[in-house]
């Protein structure tokens, strides 16, 4: 914990735990999002969390933008972002798979493109339509997580669901993509929002916005009074809440606490106290998907770090690689040590620069030796700072020295399973000990056995 | 596949999140503790002359050598660096006469490193703390030395050899004794304002009150120590003050402030989470009194918190943090 906890103790938070690292927003924030088309994109096949999907082209097919080109069987869909040809279908690199198969388009846009202009009568779908499309249009969490969105937002029939949270948290240091999403399109995260709510059935809708990003905050104010939601059919209730600064803010039961002061319950989804959250780039992209007929081709990806030359806030296809992004933003600028695909808390280091974005990338962060932490650890010197850290009330210290001696399946004691590995323990270490890999191991251990005797 | 060409840089490294740090260090704060004793010693130094220094110097010698070599053998990277030696050198300093004889805190040194620190496996894996463990060790193998070489305090000449410290002799001769000190006191005097600055005969760095708190106020401010146990360890102390006939030297006295602050705040042989820190302090208070009052030692407060040490696994088994989870309000 830093002196500043107490800092703008008047704003609403979560309980216990959390880090303020240093935030970095500054090399982006300022930055209108600008839009990048390469030559080619790679769109690997898996989008989405859970079942995998199946290629629906073959090499030297032509495309257009919007057309399906993979699905999962029953499931989301992925669109083509582009027009173009099919230079090939093979396997190729995941940012967390490692290995999928990829399709490869090659850019070739066309005059007939389609435009996905509003589609008269949006506002009055009836609700199943409206879920129809969102998962048509291939629509999951684009705040990271890439859960399928359909699935969210279809509540089963005995849920007792009374408020919407939208998180616009954007916790996660470096990243801005979200806070310029909130600032340029304030428009469609509120109508999005509304729609959302609708969806659910709820009269009342929270989004939830971070100390440092004030000005976001305010525009969505402004944007929900001229809109006049609560004079549309039906009414929703829409505020917008201020909340400290302070990791993992944006975490749905954080968020959720830090709102509604309702506690999710261990091992619960926020639906357990009747609450959905929803990040701000997902209520766009069921706005667009219900409003315009739009799928999800292209996303907001904050390029960020010391180790690129110009960094920036752009709007890529889905598929875009990493590689063309380097170039696009003008190389390298100081020794990289790192490349991240999300945010420097929760990211996952990559080591393939032709791994490409997909919908669930929001960062891509080129760190150099003087921003990030690479050094071997030390023993625990129970200094409980670890302890203090973690949002959920977890022991990361008593794990350690278990997995240390070899002792896995005794950690359970100390919440291993609990753990959304949110990193907070890890950053706050001294000894800079991998806590968050320990607790990574140890639950793979119970899930191996769990495996064994069932 | 690009515009450009675009190579992978040559040192790319893979591993989990999170990929940032506080940038807090086991180092750093060792050695901010090491300077957040830098105004007691420079006020033992001011008042006892140069065998403080003598006297520190060769017991920093000794848990660095010893932390040395026990590095070499047991074929790791030293830690030498990280400051713990020192502070532990430091710290044991603290606790001794500033006239022992200049090899004594060597070997006092080198004992406490060896039989609390290396052979438990080094850095965080000792029960007690290590400087405490030195003290006791030098109590048992040159108990004259360790309770006979004081010095009288004196801004500028120093020199003479005082016998006992105000403690030993209020112990030994109870109130009689504490009243034959209070008349050798000046007019315009006061004993307790001596024992708060630091003018009495006592241990290298505890004698001064006001210049521990200055270092422990730095440390508080730098967010290394909390204040669950060295408060609970004061009033542990003032509990037992009443049972002895000089209560207010007896809570300004004897290096409870030390031990309170820097002793018992070591992060490995003490607790984790508030409460077990709570009854941590008060365990180590109460036991100060109770050796103090009943006991055989006029100070106690070495030993109260060396048996405290031992019950902090098991605090930190009883007292666990308290997790989020659902109904009422988290902790
Ligand atoms: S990563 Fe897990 S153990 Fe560490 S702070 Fe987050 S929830 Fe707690
Ligand atoms: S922060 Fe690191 S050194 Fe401190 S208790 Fe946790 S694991 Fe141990």
């Amino acid at each position: 914990m830093s002196l500043f906890s107490w800092r703008n103790s008047a704003l609403p938070t979560f309980s216990r735990g959390g880090v303020h690292p240093d935030e970095h927003k500054e090399l982006t924030e300022h930055l209108p999002i600008e839009d990048f088309i390469p030559t080619n994109v790679y769109l690997p096949v898996s989008q989405s969390l859970g079942a995998s999907a199946e290629p629906l082209v073959a090499k030297a097919a032509k495309v257009k933008r919007g057309d399906v080109i993979a699905k999962v069987p029953g499931g989301v869909s992925l669109h083509a972002p582009v027009s173009g040809i099919v230079k090939g279908v093979a396997t190729g690199p995941h940012a967390s798979l490692v290995y999928d198969t990829v399709i490869t388009i090659q850019v070739k846009p066309s005059e007939d493109d389609p435009q996905f202009p509003e589609q008269f009568g949006w506002q009055t779908l009836p609700v199943a339509q409206m879920l129809e499309r969102i998962r048509d249009a291939g629509v999951v969490g684009l705040g990271g997580a890439a859960f399928p969105t359909y699935r969210k937002l279809s509540l089963p029939k005995d849920a007792k669901v009374d408020t919407l949270v939208i998180n616009g948290s954007e916790c996660e240091p470096y990243l801005t993509c979200d806070y310029r999403l909130m600032l340029e399109e304030s428009e469609k995260v509120v109508l999005g929002s509304w729609l959302i709510a609708r969806i659910i059935g709820v009269a009342n809708c929270v989004i939830g916005v971070e100390d440092n990003k004030q000005p976001a905050a305010e525009k969505l104010r402004q944007t929900i009074a001229e809109l006049g939601l609560d004079k549309m059919e039906p009414p929703v209730k829409m505020t917008v809440v201020v909340t400290q600064t302070r990791y993992p803010q944006g975490s749905e039961k954080q968020l959720v606490q830090s709102l509604t002061g309702r506690m999710v319950p261990k091992g619960g989804l926020p639906l357990a106290v009747g609450v959905v959250v929803q990040n701000v780039a997902t209520a766009i992209a069921c706005l667009d998907a219900i409003r315009n007929g739009k799928p999800v081709m292209e996303r907001v990806v904050t390029v960020s770090g010391r180790g690129i030359l110009s960094p920036k806030n752009l709007r890529v296809p889905i598929g875009t690689s990493v590689e063309d992004i380097i170039a696009h933003c003008g190389g390298y600028a100081g020794d990289v040590v790192k490349i991240l695909l999300g945010g420097p808390m929760m990211g996952r280091t990559i080591a393939d620069l032709d791994v490409s974005v997909t919908k669930g990338t929001s960062g891509l962060l080129f760190l150099t030796a003087a921003e990030t932490s690479i050094t071997h650890y030390q023993p625990c010197i129970s200094c409980g700072e670890c302890v203090d850290a973690c949002p959920m009330g977890l022991e990361p210290n008593r794990v350690s020295q278990y997995m240390e001696v070899g002792r896995p399946l005794e950690t359970l004691q100390f919440g291993v399973k609990e753990c959304f590995e949110c990193g907070c323990c890890s950053y706050s270490c001294p000894s800079h000990r991998p806590l968050v890999q320990f607790m990574q191991v140890a639950k793979a251990a119970y899930r191996r056995q769990e495996r064994k005797t069932t | 596949m690009s515009e450009a060409e675009v190579t992978s840089p040559p040192t790319l490294h893979l591993s989990s999140g999170p990929h940032i740090a506080s940038g807090r260090t086991t180092g750093q704060i060792m050695w901010m503790v090491n300077l957040s004793l830098l105004p007691a010693l420079l006020w033992a130094w001011a008042v006892f002359g140069w065998p403080v220094l003598a006297v520190t110097a060769s017991s920093i010698l000794g848990c660095i050598t010893a932390e040395y070599l026990a590095c070499r053998i047991a074929k790791t990277e030293s830690t030498v660096p990280d400051g713990s030696a020192f502070c532990s050198g430091l710290l044991l300093a603290f606790t001794l006469p500033p006239a022992i004889p200049i090899w004594m805190p060597f070997i006092g040194g080198v004992l406490a490193i060896v039989f609390t620190k290396a052979v438990f496996g080094g850095l965080g894996y000792n029960i007690f703390n290590v400087a405490l463990v030195g003290r006791a060790m030098m109590m048992a193998t040159f108990p004259v030395e360790m309770t006979t070489r004081w010095l009288t305090p004196a801004l500028g000449n120093v020199d003479a050899v005082s016998s006992a410290t105000v403690l030993a002799q209020i112990k030994l001769g109870g109130q009689e004794a504490l009243n034959k000190i209070l008349a050798a006191v000046p007019d315009g005097g006061h004993l307790w304002l001596d024992f708060f600055l630091g003018m009495r005969a006592g241990s290298v760095g505890e004698v001064s009150v006001l210049m521990i708190m200055l270092g422990a106020a730095f440390l508080f401010w730098k967010g290394i120590i909390k204040l669950y146990i060295p408060l609970s360890i004061l009033v542990g102390v003032a509990l037992m003050a009443p049972f002895s006939p000089a209560p207010t030297i007896y809570m300004l006295s004897g290096g409870i402030w030390l031990g309170a602050f820097f002793m018992a705040t070591d992060y490995v042989t003490s607790p984790i989470t508030p409460k077990g820190q709570i009854i941590f302090g008060l365990g180590i208070g109460l036991l100060t009194g109770i050796i103090r009052n009943w006991g055989g030692y006029p100070e106690g407060i070495c030993y109260a918190i060396m048996l405290m040490n031992i019950l902090t696994p098991a605090l930190n088994d009883w007292f666990r943090p308290k997790r989020l989870t659902a109904g009422g309000a988290p902790s």
